[in-house]
Order: structure tokens, then C-alpha cells, then sequence
């Protein structure tokens, strides 16, 4: 105990009462708890859909059921069960199927929803994760050295530059659409995909 | 500009148009302080989802918003060897001279090579826009800059090594 | 100024100054430095009129054990110093009462002093060029197998360790003269550009300059200094820069002038990286500027404009200060 250099202590979080210690649930609407299964079940019931010709249809299928309430594993398998109805959709069909969407019952809620995967698409293959607990942020240490065989990774396929141009079109089209209010709702939704 | 260079800064520029939107805000933690509470990290609530825009592997910019400041950092290209030298000098030396940059940050985040912290009192005092268009423009004329000191690099030594051998001829 | 002069500048102005007809003498005590640790002491110890040049260089015992001696009384004969002066290798007297008469002679005299540095440098080179003579002569008749040993092997490497960390090596073979330079970069950036340079000089060959010598350039010693004792250096932080010199640049109207360039490489390759880094530096000056004035461009411009300037009621205009 003496060898510990209590001047380094965070005393906030030893206190529940700080706002360091904030309980971030209660900002977060009650979303039901989905098991991975189910998730699977879906992004089954979905590449049908896309089989079937319906990518638009299939969009608003993976869109309206987001799997709010899934764990990481969950999520991963949504995420790219949209990556992948985003892919099969041509640049010129974009627009109008998201003024369809955008103007249909409830349409803003799932142009939000889209924004989100796209940010989530996008941040694949880096360390952050989009969970924003202060106590799970952990940086990955970067060799500051020159070497480049340190400092640079060569991550996943989907990294790659085919994937981003897919997610920054959508992403333009749909800003062009709903402005960047949708933005702000996917930093400051407490529900994340 | 290349093909997908315009809608990569397209969607820079709409998600730092959104993610600057920030307003006074006092630290809970001490009283009289007022901290960028993106870099105190001092309560989760103060905190908005982080973003990030990614062009491939290798440039992306990631935009952590909160509720008086925003972290913007930028990942710049490096194919090889010589440009990554040349962004790290590049990049230090802009830090060493963050100063008069107002919104520079010293350090870069971990995992990027610049970053940029705004704070409601640079939104308050500078045009916000304009901001925009300086992180826009920044990133545009950082990579134009690299690949032309990376030609001109190979010019130079070209040259000179054909002055060097000529004698011999 | 793209290549690097042979002589030393300094010393050239200093001597063609006082060996002017007309020149009056004056006491003169300089110490002159060279590249590698070269220096130079000019003084008049004894009169006016007695101008002592003394050359101090890191590896001149080498240099006598490559025949640095015959070169250099070939080259200074009635003007050498012995002993010489204490602390410095080797000294040169001018007595400026008694010099050739004809500017020609004097000229040349001048040019002679001022290469000092690159005389002492040449003996291994010379004597290199020498033996390469005289195994291709030997190799004549033999056909690239039945040669003997000594023929196909070449001569002994003549090793110069002309900087604290830093080396010539030089060595003869019947159809050619190899000279290695071991270089160190400390810093990685000028280890990265030194890669950039070293490669255009590799290909210089293949783009133009067909008849230049073989450049090649590696990390690790190359194949003819194996066994060579002290080679040291953590590895990467020595590069090793082979020249391969042949027959036509090997002939005697040439050797003088590819003596004298070859000397220069490693401080022209030094000297250009330095360049290229400065250069970079300024842009990136110039670049940062650019950065601030966009920046600047974000103030509102209401605080520039707002109370700066006013008027008196004679309508005399005044500067507010901020």
C-alpha cells in the first residue's frame, strides 16, 4: 500500500456521488436486451430481401430493427449486414430511394439510424470504438518512433478504400437530404448500433 | 481533386459543421474551472459519441465532440519511407509553433499525426465556418504539400547525383 | 554551387593576396579548417617574409604507409618542412623574397598549396591506380581462369579511416579500382534521404551518364572488406558506398581530376542532404505562414476595423491604441 503514489489517485472516482461516476443508463432509453441469435436470424431474413431484389425494402428492414439492445458481437453482425445492403445499391439509385424512405412514416428516425451505420462503417478497422464510457477509453499505444514498420498497420479488407467511397457517397447524398441535424442526433443518441 | 478526395472532405466538412456546436460550460469537478472537458475526460454525460471519417486505411479524421470542445485529429497519407519522415516533420513542425494556431493541439491523439482542439471560446471568437474551412483547407494543402516535397526530393537527388558522375564521363 | 572545389578557397585568396608583385608582407598567423577534420595553420614564425603552411589530418600515418610522402615531395619538393611544424603533420615554408619569377610559375604555385588537403588524400589513390596498372598488365596473359591467385584476386584494400567513424577503402584489381566509403547517419531523416540519393546515383548508369562508374550502395560491408578489422557501427547507422572505377577512367591524362573528384563524394553527399533539409525547412516555413493567414481569416473582421482609427475635431487621423 505505501509503495502506491497516492498523489496519482483519482479521487472522483472513488466518490459515486462525483460526476465522474455518472450513470450514464439513465440517459439512455430503455432499449430491449437482443441476443446474437436473434441478430443472426435477422441479417438472414434481410440478405433475403436483397436476394430477392428488394434492397430497398431490405434497407428499411435492417434500419428499423437495429439491434440497439445487442452486445459487441451483435452489432458487428448488423453492421455489416447493412455494409453489405449499402454495397448493392447503385450511386444513381441513392437519392431517390432516401427521399422515399425520408419522407415515408417515421423516415427521419431511420435516416438516423443510417447515419449511424455509415460513422460505425467508417470507423471500422480503427481502435476506437464508438462506446463512449470514459473508463473503457483506451488509446492503442503507437510506437512514436520513426520506424514504419511500428507506427503503420495494415488492417482488415474492409478497410479499404472501396468500402469508405461506398459509406462517404451515402453519406453525402444523405446530408444533402436531412442536414446535419442528423449528425448532431448520432453524437449526441445515447443509443448507439 | 481526385475522385473520392471531394466526398471524403464533403463529409469532413458536415460532420465538423455539426460536431461545433458547443457552449459554455463550467467544470463540475472544481469550482472557477472551465476545462475543455474533451481532454479532462471529468464526467461520461459531458461526452457525445465520438465519429469517425474514414477515406481508406490510412486517412481518416476522428472527431471527438463534447459539450464545450471538440478533438479533431487527422491521419495523413503515407505511402512509404520518405512521406512518413516528411509528415513527421511536417507535423512537428507546426506543433512546435502551435501557438499562433490557436486550435492546434501539441500532441497528436494516439493512431494520428495532427490534432486540433476547439473550444467554445474559439467558436465564440472566430467564425465558425471559416474554421471549417481552415481544418478543410489544411487538409487538402497538407497532402498536395508532402507529395511535392517528395518530388522535389527525388529531383534534387537525381540531379545532383547525375552532376556528381558527369565528370567521369 | 553544385560540386564541391577541389582546393581549399581560403587558403588560395590568403597566398594569391601575398604573392602579389606588388604585395607588401605582413605577419599573418591563421588556422584555415578543411572538410574531415582537415586543418590548416598559416603563420610567419620567423619573419614577414616566411609564410610556414602546416596541414593536420586525421589519418596521415595511414597516408605515409601508403606513399604518402613521395606524392607529396613530388608535388612541394624544395618547400617541405622538416620536421614539421610541431602539432601538424606536415609543413610547407614560402619565402616570398625568393619565388618563381613568372606569374605562371607563381600561379601555380598557388594553385599546388591550396590542394594540400587533396595531395596528401591522393597517395592511396595513386598507388591503387598504380597496381591496377600492373595486374592488367600481368593479366594480359592469362585468360579470366588460368590467372593466378594474386592476379584475379586483386591487391590488398588500402583502408583510410579519414573521420573518427568513417572510412575510404581502395582496392585494385587487374580490370578495375574499387573505392568504398562507409558513411553514418545518426538521424533517421537523413538516413531516408541519403536512400533517395544513394538510389538515383545507383541509376544514374541506366539514365544518361552510361559511362560514369558503377555506383552501388548497401547496409552491411561489402564482399571486399570481409575480414576487414574495424568495421564497427550499429547496423543501419553505416551505409557503405561502392565506386567501381574502370579502365577509361583509370588512364593517366585522367587519374589527377578522377583522383581529386572522388575525394569529394562524401562531403558533396553530406552537403546535398544538408541542402535538401533546408530547403524542405523553408517550405514548410513558407507552408505554416500560409496555414496562419487562413486562420486569421476566421476573426471576425468587426475587432480590425471597430476603433482603430478616429479623427480629431481639426480632422488630424489617429491610431488608437489597442
Amino acid at each position: 500500500m505505501s509503495n502506491i503514489n497516492w498523489r496519482t489517485i483519482n479521487i472522483d472516482a472513488l466518490d459515486p456521488e462525483s460526476a465522474y461516476n455518472f450513470d450514464l443508463t439513465t440517459l439512455t432509453p430503455a432499449v430491449q436486451p437482443v441476443s446474437t441469435s436473434d441478430v443472426q436470424t435477422l441479417s438472414g431474413q434481410i440478405r433475403q430481401l436483397v436476394r430477392g431484389g428488394d434492397a430497398e425494402g431490405a434497407l428499411r428492414g435492417a434500419l428499423e430493427n437495429a439491434p440497439y439492445g445487442a452486445d459487441d458481437q451483435g452489432k458487428q453482425i448488423h453492421l455489416s449486414t447493412v455494409t453489405e445492403v449499402l454495397g448493392q445499391i447503385r450511386q444513381t439509385e441513392m437519392t431517390p430511394l432516401l427521399q422515399r424512405m425520408y419522407q415515408s412514416e417515421g423516415g427521419s428516425e431511420l435516416c438516423d439510424t443510417l447515419m449511424k451505420y455509415l460513422y460505425k462503417g467508417m470507423a471500422q478497422g480503427t481502435s476506437h470504438t464508438t462506446n463512449n464510457s470514459v473508463h473503457g477509453r483506451s488509446m492503442t499505444p503507437q510506437a512514436t518512433g520513426f520506424s514504419q514498420a511500428g507506427g503503420r498497420s495494415f488492417g482488415a479488407a474492409e478497410g479499404g478504400g472501396q468500402a469508405m467511397s461506398v459509406f462517404l457517397s451515402w453519406h453525402e447524398k444523405l446530408v444533402e437530404m436531412v442536414g446535419p441535424g442528423s449528425i448532431v442526433r448520432v453524437m449526441s443518441d445515447r443509443r448507439t448500433v | 481533386m481526385s475522385q473520392s478526395l471531394r466526398p471524403y472532405l464533403s463529409c469532413v466538412r458536415s460532420t465538423l459543421t455539426a460536431a461545433l456546436s458547443l457552449s459554455n460550460f463550467a467544470s463540475q469537478a472544481a469550482e472557477r474551472h472551465n476545462v475543455p472537458e474533451i481532454e479532462a475526460q471529468s464526467s461520461p454525460e459531458l461526452l457525445l459519441n465520438p465519429l469517425t471519417v474514414s477515406r481508406n486505411q490510412d486517412e481518416r479524421v476522428f472527431v471527438e465532440p463534447s459539450v464545450n470542445s471538440v478533438r479533431v485529429s487527422i491521419r495523413i497519407k503515407q505511402a512509404d519511407e520518405i512521406e512518413h519522415i516528411l509528415v513527421h516533420k511536417f507535423t512537428r513542425f507546426l506543433t512546435q509553433r502551435a501557438e499562433p494556431f490557436f486550435i492546434l493541439r501539441r500532441k497528436p491523439v494516439p493512431g494520428y499525426d495532427i490534432s486540433f482542439l476547439i473550444t467554445n471560446f474559439h467558436t465564440e471568437e472566430m467564425l465558425k465556418h471559416k474554421l471549417v474551412d481552415f481544418i478543410i483547407q489544411f487538409m487538402e494543402e497538407v497532402d498536395k504539400e508532402i507529395s511535392e516535397m517528395k518530388l522535389f526530393l527525388n529531383a534534387r537527388a537525381r540531379f545532383v547525383a547525375e552532376s556528381f558522375l558527369t565528370p567521369f564521363d | 554551387m553544385l560540386l564541391l572545389d577541389y582546393q581549399n578557397l581560403l587558403i588560395e585568396s590568403q597566398l594569391r593576396e601575398r604573392l602579389k608583385p606588388d604585395a607588401t608582407p605582413t605577419t599573418l598567423d591563421q588556422i584555415v579548417s578543411d572538410f574531415d577534420n582537415t586543418t590548416f595553420h598559416l603563420s610567419t614564425p620567423e619573419s614577414k617574409s616566411r609564410l610556414l603552411i602546416s596541414l593536420s589530418i586525421k589519418c596521415f600515418p595511414q597516408l605515409l604507409q601508403y606513399g604518402a610522402q613521395s606524392v607529396l615531395e613530388r608535388e612541394y619538393g624544395p618547400y617541405i618542412v622538416t620536421p614539421p611544424e610541431s602539432g601538424y603533420d606536415f609543413s610547407v615554408q614560402l619565402d616570398l623574397e625568393n619565388l618563381p619569377s613568372s606569374p605562371e610559375e607563381r600561379d601555380d604555385l598557388v594553385r599546388r598549396i591550396s590542394l594540400l588537403k587533396r595531395n596528401a588524400m591522393a597517395a592511396p589513390f595513386e598507388q591503387a591506380f598504380d597496381e591496377f596498372a600492373s595486374l592488367s598488365e600481368q593479366a594480359k596473359g592469362y585468360t579470366s581462369e588460368s590467372a593466378p591467385q594474386g592476379v584475379r584476386e586483386g591487391g590488398e584494400v588500402r583502408a583510410i579511416q579519414y573521420r573518427e567513424e568513417e572510412a575510404i577503402y581502395i582496392k585494385a584489381s587487374h580490370d578495375r579500382v574499387t573505392v568504398i566509403f562507409s558513411t553514418i547517419f545518426r538521424e533517421e531523416t537523413d538516413r531516408v534521404f541519403a536512400k533517395v540519393f544513394l538510389q538515383e546515383f545507383v541509376d544514374a548508369r541506366k539514365r544518361g551518364v552510361q559511362n560514369a562508374p558503377q555506383v552501388l550502395s548497401r547496409d552491411e560491408p561489402p564482399l571486399e572488406l570481409q575480414g576487414m578489422p574495424g568495421l564497427k557501427g550499429a547496423k543501419g547507422e553505416v551505409t557503405y558506398v561502392t565506386f567501381v572505377l574502370f579502365p577509361r577512367h583509370l588512364t593517366p591524362q585522367r587519374r589527377d581530376e578522377v583522383i581529386s573528384h572522388i575525394q569529394t563524394f562524401r562531403d558533396y553527399f553530406h552537403y546535398h542532404i544538408k541542402a535538401s533539409k533546408a530547403y524542405i525547412h523553408s517550405r514548410m516555413r513558407r507552408r505554416t505562414a500560409d496555414f496562419l493567414q487562413v486562420l486569421r481569416r476566421a476573426r471576425p473582421e468587426t475587432e480590425e476595423a471597430g476603433a482603430r482609427e478616429r479623427k480629431t475635431a481639426s480632422g488630424r487621423a489617429f491610431r488608437v491604441q489597442a
